[in-house]
């Protein structure tokens, strides 16, 4: 079976993660979190790298929530999966590059937010779109997002659900650091992970911890509202007619 | 308002919203999956088309429709003609 998750460690201790569910545009089914979870364990436990790129498809970075695990929430199960990730990648030990050639939806683009570095691609889309679904926001977007576009831009992404293209965000001023034809994303992400790679070890971990630590205090803010959000989001007999409605099979 | 005029706001909303596509290069009689739309896809071309044409249709209406001149005769019932 064709893994859905690649990881790729070099010896000048740059990793590579991507996301390859080219059938599931790299959206959140149980397969895809556990390789995902378990590669960040791996990277954790084993490789201890001292960079990691977190990239996907040409078109899609990753796409979010899949159908089922909406309807779960709906019928009122807490536990989803889908949050460990953002808790998991803002905690790693590591920088890390996200490089989002292709498309990021909703949770997809949390995924990018929890990141160090960003480096978005002028053609593709990205898009808190979780409001279009009928639902709040989740996955810590709420505090997220603003940190890295601005709250007002954030705002208006949340508010409307409407897909930014990287040129339109471009021309915003918000805080991505590259925002590049898709045909030079990636190389770039190499760039970056080069000039992390060359530093010490010990002090980039270090100097993780101590920048990270922000991030992962508005994850736990986030949490504490988007959790109650979703408690009565989720609960209304809209949403689930909503996203039944809207969802393609 | 005409049909034509119709077909050419969600044609230029399609293209708006999917990569490497030409007006020319759709076909009314296809589905906007068979030019890889997904769902979301799907939602912001219908919400947008909608909102250019000043018309509002529930999303139960709008289950069924096959394709998209389907769906710009939906929408025909709706435009102030």
């Amino acid at each position: 079976m064709k893994r859905k998750i690649c990881l790729s460690v070099q010896d000048t201790g740059i990793a590579r993660l991507k996301m390859n569910d080219s059938e599931g545009k790299n959206i959140f089914t149980k397969e895809f979190i556990n390789e995902f979870v378990h590669a960040l364990d791996e990277l954790e436990n084993i490789y201890k790298p001292k960079v990691l790129i977190l990239h996907g498809l040409d078109d899609v970075f990753c796409g979010g929530a899949e159908k089922e695990t909406l309807i779960d929430l709906c019928d009122g199960k807490i536990v989803v999966i889908d949050l460990i990730l953002s808790e998991r990648l803002v905690n790693l030990p590591f920088p890390v590059i996200a490089a989002m050639e292709g498309h990021a939806m909703g949770g997809g683009l949390v995924v990018g937010l929890c990141c160090d570095i960003v480096i978005a691609a002028r053609e593709s889309r990205y898009g808190s779109v979780f409001m279009s679904m009928g639902f709040t926001p989740g996955m810590g977007c709420t505090t997220l997002l603003s940190e890295l576009v601005g709250p007002y831009i954030a705002n208006e992404m949340m508010f409307t659900g409407r897909r930014f293209r990287g040129s339109e965000l471009a021309g915003k001023g918000t805080h991505i650091n590259y925002i590049l034809p898709k045909s030079e994303v990636l190389q770039k992400a190499g760039d970056l992970a080069l000039q992390i790679s060359e530093k010490n070890v010990k002090s980039l971990y270090l100097l993780k911890y101590t920048l990270g630590a922000k991030k992962k205090k508005l994850l736990i803010d986030a949490r504490l509202q988007e959790d109650l959000m979703h408690r009565i989001t989720f609960a209304f007999p809209e949403t689930k007619k909503t996203i039944n409605e809207l969802y393609v099979e | 308002m005409t049909k034509e005029r119709v077909i050419e706001v969600i044609k230029n909303n399609i293209i708006e919203n999917l990569d490497d596509l030409e007006v020319d290069d759709i076909d009314p009689q296809k589905s906007m999956k068979d030019y890889g739309a997904n769902s979301l896809d799907m939602i912001e071309v219908v919400s947008c088309s909608m909102r250019e044409l000043k018309i509002k249709i529930p999303r139960s209406e709008l289950a069924d429709i096959a394709n998209i001149d389907h769906l710009a005769d939906k929408f025909m019932d709706y435009v102030d003609k």
